[in-house]
């Protein structure tokens, strides 16, 4: 951190002075200031003022005869640039200048640095920095800090003893939405989903094909959708569906949880809304899940709680990222919850949420696969007739099999058997039900 | 009965599976199990359909045989995966290809052949071509039949097999008649750049003309038109006569001319012209020819248009070549000056805006005063281009030129200062002849040779861009080339370059020739003259031109040729050559017999001006090559690294043309700026000031603003100039206050001073009715006539001090061949305005897009006359009229649509 300020990367022309200005030096009498630098806001991405950072973006999506001649052009280009770069660097090293100058630059800073945040900046040279305790100086900025990255209240590297500005530490972003994302794909695929089919058509249609096949979007004459929501009863897949997702895309994932979102001070919720829609703006091609939406997704009403407004400006944020006045891009948005009917509707209209996908409970044949998945690797008895349970009328979804799976196998531990066996499963059923079904309020589990 | 034969079937191939391996088939159970009843069911249908076909009674395979083509045609599915009849016959596709091996039927079998070639493109393995195989082997029904997908896999295979066949030299009319049964699909569901693709895989683009109608005309040449810039040297000029000729069959011939100009075909633009029966369209023809700057003469003998001209009447004769000689010019330039309300002249110091600059001020004894004049001179000349009246130079005229009370503008300037102030005049009054010439006559009486000097110029930057019928300038001018004063006869020939930009006068050619060859005459005076050739020949190859360079720079002495002007004489050269490509080599090789100190330079400047907008890599890698050559060299031969300057230019003169290229080209010139010696970081400016003339990007902006303060001098005075370019004509309020800034930056600094209020004057050129980007009609036309102004300056700007900082401040004037309204007039059928609704935006890259997609982005709606900056679209946004060409740039002509209905919304 704050290595890359030390602006020796720059050009030659602001670097030292070469041999030939010296000598023109006693003749000249009046030579112009250094150039006044950009000093206050700090420049958003310091890469995009250069001549080409990026190359251009080759316009027809179509895969055609004419984009690969593109493609093969800019390709020409970046080989001839590859070519006179290393040609450059053989004829004259600049790795051993740089390093010579990396260390001038350290020796300079000393060792410890202190850490202290910028209050203000006077001129070009000066500024008044405050450490963490104590008084505020006036101090000097050492030349090789890149001055347009500084503005008041970052936080700076400062010399130990003298104090002077020696370096930026920067926030690339908030530790927070770091940790959204997802760095492991989760293990289960498309192939764990037992049915589904419609479902996962649809998602991929909405979420994957426009990040790896935009022509497909342009051909039709169709925006691609910007986001969807997953929808139905608890236990039928959703989370799972967005993990099969997770795992086949090579997409950033950023994954969140609605309550993650509410936060204990004042503009913290909405500002790590925003954080986490830049981030996944610099990370495009991205997918963002946010899981149980609900929590911050409430239909708006007249509250009297400070709290319950915050959640609700929260939510006005995540309208704005979602369909804002700045066009995102790459980022595709899900959204999974099991109340459609609390969500407020700005949020679910078309434009930013364009598909809505219903997880319906599973049908017979559905529920066949669920339990040929959560069986497939349970030792069964030979009586186990799973026909039974898949033609029976009760209300099962997903998470309800896989619970009797698991307490029909738990059974068969508590009498010390390795096999489990259909009358297991039969007792795993009712105790399921019946949890389900009597005493608590619904839709809670105990 | 069926019921058993089934059954054994069934049994049969369960035999089958039962032989693979057991794990195999678990596999397949389980899958099975996946599925869904109806896929089920399918699945077993085909596997009997399979069986059935393996089984060898001609009736049965069939039947068999026709279910299976009715499952896969009527598959439909989602475009996320396979179509399911398809995926579930993948795994039978061995046993299909056995069963047609076996087969004797010719009919089954070619029915056969057609399914198996379906079943290939998700099947059969990449580089095996069984898709083709099978299709050549099947019946030769339509191919259409089978859906889109099969279309596009089966031309891709096409193309492979034909390049593998050709190396082979093997037949391939098999191949070829195919082909003509797809493109028809093609060209019909909207698929042109596919149909286009393939054809050009095949070679037979020519196939293309007949299946192009009024729907998909444009779409096509569309295509076409774009893929010319990537395709290589042959191919391109192919693509291009394909898409005239599909312009001419659809009686498109503004837009066939855009082609015949992208060719530089010089007969074939006579051609369309003369082709062309609309009298109207004719008009709008000679409008593109006049923006391109190619003086078309109807009257000239040899033009192979006599008979045609002969037709027509004489009235309609004298109105196209008023307008081709862009005689209205001035007129119409001055009624979109009323129209936007900008006639008031602007003094320099409403330019400088100096109340809004923080910091010191330009001021006190430091200040050159001549400089300023000059500055402010200069600054009134551009800022006033046109206009006919400013508050300097036309202001105090009225007493016959002595005004009583003061003493002229002209008459407080010095030397070279008294030049460039009477040649402002002509800029004033630019392209008005009439007007104009009356206010320069009487300077050339004037007893002050540099007076007189500066008038010649007036009169020849007068005359740029317009052919008057008198030809006033080189009855006015041919005299005074042959003055001893070498003032005046630089004026006086600098004059004429300008006055015949781009026109192939030959009275000029055999005026300046005889200046380049003579050796008594100073180099000065002979680089101006090639120069001036340079500028009437430009991109023509002129013979005697070229002949008489090539001795000029033979017959001059060693020290004569390191003089920098023997530079512009090279320069001169190159433009001869301007675009022409290969047409170069012979003159490239004379080059290189040269003297040492020019011949490099020499060799560089004529390849890349040659090759100018081509965007050809081969050209840029070894301008690149050169561009990294570190070579010691001591001060008296600082000409062994000369060329490194025109070779970093070179790279955006080549790359200019397509967006692409400039995007990458700024790359390139990052890099060379980090490695490259100081002759090549000097160039660096200049090279993005030709990538983005008129067109200030905020990166380029942002670059030049750096190197604006850089430690070299000469690289900060470049970027100065550069900024200048960039945004010539635009009124830029980002840049105009970063010349503000650098203006008191600079405050000490004469020289770079002057530059910097040139540079503001530059921004605010015409009022921001003007520019100088070379490019015009949507970006494809490059006008060579225009760029070689450019490249004028721009080479003058290696040596500041020898030229736009010393003796020769004047050159800045060879801009004057670069300036264009940047206007839209719309006019009715009768030549006279009419105000039109039109909406004007971003443009956008539409090529080879579905639908109907917009062309612009970002639009506003105003009323004609607008005004369109680098990188605009306009179209029409009402359908009360019908523009007679696709592009809306410069003057349009509007009909009345005979269809329009008068609605009160």
């Amino acid at each position: 951190m704050g290595q890359g300020q030390s602006g020796q990367a720059g050009f030659p022309g602001q670097g030292p002075p070469g041999e030939k200005k010296d000598q023109s030096k006693e003749k000249k009498k009046w030579e112009p200031p250094p150039p006044p630098p950009r000093v206050g806001k700090k420049q958003r991405r310091a890469g995009q003022s250069s001549l080409g950072a990026k190359l251009p973006g080759i316009t027809p999506n179509a895969k055609c005869k004419l984009r690969l001649l593109k493609l093969e052009r800019i390709k020409d280009w970046l080989l001839m640039e590859e070519e006179f770069v290393s040609n450059q660097e053989r004829l004259k090293p600049q790795e051993e200048r740089n390093e010579e100058d990396r260390t001038k630059v350290d020796e300079l800073r000393g060792s410890p640095m202190s850490v202290g945040s910028l209050e203000e900046i006077i001129d070009e040279n000066h500024a008044i920095v405050s450490s963490l305790v104590g008084p505020e100086y006036y101090v000097n900025i050492m030349s090789f800090v890149d001055k347009t990255q500084l503005e008041p209240g970052c936080s700076i590297l400062l010399h130990n003893k003298v104090l002077s500005v020696v370096g930026i530490l920067q926030d690339e972003a908030d530790p927070m939405v770091s940790v959204m994302k997802v760095e492991k794909a989760p293990l289960e695929s498309y192939a764990d989903v037992g049915g589904l089919e419609q479902q996962v058509q649809e998602i991929k249609e909405a979420v994957e094909l426009p990040l790896t096949h935009p022509e497909l979007y342009e051909d039709i004459g169709i925006k691609p959708p910007k986001g969807v929501i997953l929808y139905g009863e608890p236990g039928t897949g959703k989370t799972l569906l967005a993990k099969a997702v997770a795992n086949s895309t090579s997409a950033t994932f950023l994954r969140v949880v609605g309550s993650e979102l509410i936060q204990k001070y004042l503009g913290d919720g909405p500002k790590l809304v925003r954080e986490l829609f830049r981030v996944a703006d610099d990370l495009a091609p991205s997918i963002v899940f946010i899981d149980e939406v609900d929590a911050i997704g409430a239909k708006r009403y007249e509250s009297q709680s400070g709290g319950e407004r915050e959640i609700q400006r929260t939510m006005l944020e995540l309208l704005n990222q979602m369909d804002g006045f700045d066009a995102r891009g790459d980022v595709k948005v899900i959204m999974a919850t099991n109340r459609i009917e609390s969500l407020d509707p700005a949020l679910i209209r078309p434009g930013r949420i364009d598909r809505k996908i219903e997880f319906p409970l599973p049908d017979t044949k559905t529920k066949r696969r669920i339990f040929g998945i959560h069986t497939g690797r349970m030792t069964l008895g030979e009586d186990v007739n799973l026909e039974e349970f898949v033609l029976s009328k009760d209300e099962l979804s997903g998470a309800d099999i896989k619970a009797m799976c698991t307490e029909a196998g738990l059974l068969a531990l508590r009498e010390r058997r390795m096999r489990v066996t259909h009358t297991d499963f039969k007792k795993a059923k009712e105790k399921v039900l019946y949890k389900k079904k009597e005493g608590v309020p619904e839709g809670l589990y105990l | 009965m069926v019921e058993d034969k089934e059954q054994s079937e069934k049994a049969a191939s369960e035999r089958k599976i039962a032989d693979n391996k057991k794990k195999k088939q678990k596999a397949e159970e389980n899958k099975d199990a996946d599925l869904s009843e109806e896929d089920l069911e399918l699945k077993n249908n085909l596997l009997l359909m399979v069986t059935r076909l393996g089984e060898g009674e001609p009736g049965v395979q069939k039947l068999a045989l026709q279910q299976v083509a009715n499952e896969i045609r009527s598959a439909t599915t989602s475009m996320t995966s396979v179509p399911k009849p398809l995926k579930f016959l993948r795994a039978h596709y061995q046993t299909l290809v056995n069963a047609y091996d076996k087969t004797s039927d010719e009919e089954v079998k070619r029915q056969l052949a057609d399914v198996l070639s379906v079943l290939a493109i998700t099947t059969a393995k990449e580089g095996e071509r069984a898709c083709l195989k099978y299709r050549l082997l099947g019946t030769k029904d339509a191919v259409a039949s089978w859906g889109h997908e099969y279309i596009r896999s089966l031309s891709g295979e096409i193309g492979d097999e034909y390049h593998a066949r050709r190396e082979k030299e093997e037949s391939v009319q098999d191949l070829l008649d195919l082909v003509a049964q797809i493109v028809p699909f093609h060209m019909t569901h909207n698929a042109e750049p596919e149909a286009v693709d393939l054809l050009l895989e095949t070679e037979k683009l020519e196939w293309l003309v007949q299946h192009v109608d009024a729907k998909n005309y444009g779409r096509t040449c569309l295509y076409l038109t774009s893929c010319c810039a990537y395709l290589p040297e042959d191919d391109d000029s192919k693509v291009m006569q394909t898409a005239y000729q599909i312009y001419t069959k659809q009686k498109q011939y503004p837009d066939a001319m855009k082609v015949a100009l992208m060719m530089n075909d010089q007969e074939l633009v006579k051609k369309t012209f003369a082709s062309c029966g609309d009298p109207l369209v004719q008009k709008q023809l000679g409008y593109l020819l006049a923006r391109q700057g190619v003086a078309l003469d109807l009257q000239e003998e040899e033009s192979g248009m006599q008979s045609w001209v002969d037709n027509l009447d004489s009235e309609l004769q004298s109105e196209l070549q008023e307008i081709i000689s862009n005689s209205k010019l001035s007129e119409m330039y001055l009624s979109l000056a009323r129209d936007l309300d900008v006639m008031e002249p602007k003094l320099p110091d409403e330019v400088y805006k100096s109340h809004l600059v923080e910091g010191r001020q330009p001021a006190g004894p430091a200040v050159d005063s001549a400089r300023q004049n000059l500055a402010a001179t200069f600054v009134n000349a551009f800022v006033n281009a046109g206009f006919g009246q400013d508050k300097l130079v036309t202001a105090s005229l009225d007493a016959d030129g002595v005004s009583t009370d003061r003493v002229h503008w002209i008459f407080k300037n010095k030397d070279q200062g008294k030049t460039a102030a009477t040649a402002s005049l002509g800029l004033v009054t630019l392209w008005d002849v009439e007007g104009g010439l009356p206010q320069i006559d009487k300077f050339l009486y004037s007893k002050d040779n540099y007076v007189v000097a500066g008038a010649l110029l007036a009169v020849g930057i007068l005359n740029c861009g317009v052919q008057h019928e008198n030809d006033p300038a080189y009855a006015l001018l041919h005299d005074f080339v042959d003055k001893q004063d070498p003032v005046v006869r630089i004026g006086a020939i600098m004059g004429l370059g300008l006055a015949y930009a781009g026109t192939q006068k030959e009275e000029i050619a055999d005026l300046l020739t005889q200046l380049v060859t003579d050796t008594d005459v100073t180099m000065e005076v002979s680089s101006f003259a090639a120069v001036a050739l340079g500028l009437t020949f430009v991109g023509t190859c002129h013979a005697a031109s070229v002949e008489a360079m090539l001795q000029g720079l033979m017959l001059r002495g060693e020290t004569e040729l390191a003089d920098p002007f023997a530079k512009q004489l090279v320069l001169g050269l190159g433009l001869l050559f301007l675009g022409k490509q290969g047409a170069v080599e012979a003159t490239v090789e004379v080059a290189k017999t040269l003297p040492e100190q020019i011949s490099q330079y020499a060799q560089v400047v004529l390849q890349t001006l040659a090759y100018a907008g081509t965007g050809d890599v081969l050209q840029i890698q070894s301008l690149l090559a050169m561009c990294g050559e570190h070579t010691e060299v001591d001060e008296n031969a600082a000409w062994k690294m000369a060329h490194q300057g025109p070779a970093a230019l070179g790279i955006a003169v080549v790359a200019m043309s397509e967006e692409l290229g400039t995007a990458m080209a700024h790359r390139a010139l990052e890099h060379l700026l980090q490695y490259g010696e100081p002759p090549v970081r000097r160039a660096i400016p200049l090279a993005l000031a030709l990538l983005n003339v008129s067109s200030p990007t905020l990166g380029a902006m942002d670059a030049l603003s750096r190197l604006s303060h850089d430690t070299d001098a000469e690289v900060a005075q470049n970027a100065v100039v550069a900024l200048g370019l960039i945004g010539a004509g635009t009124n830029n309020a980002r840049l105009a206050g970063m010349l503000r800034g650098l203006s008191s930056y600079y405050y000490k600094e004469p020289t770079l001073l002057f530059l910097v209020r040139v540079a503001q004057g530059l921004v605010h050129m015409g009022k921001g009715l003007l520019n100088l980007a070379p490019k015009h009609a949507d970006g494809n036309l490059l006008s060579g006539q225009q760029l070689a102004g450019l490249l004028a300056l721009l080479y003058s700007c290696f040596d500041v001090k020898g030229t736009l900082g010393g003796k020769h401040p004047y050159v800045l004037y060879y801009l004057a061949a670069a300036m264009r309204p940047r206007m839209l007039m719309t006019v009715d059928v009768e030549g006279k305005l009419l105000p039109v609704s039109v909406r004007v935006g971003q443009a956008i890259d539409t090529v080879a897009q579905a639908g109907r997609p917009k062309t612009i982005t970002g639009f506003q709606t105003h009323t004609t006359p607008v005004l369109l900056s680098v990188g605009d679209r306009a179209e029409l946004a009402t359908n009360k009229y019908l523009p007679l060409t696709s592009v809306l740039e410069g003057v349009v002509i509007v009909k009345e649509n005979p269809d329009y209905i008068e609605t009160n919304e």
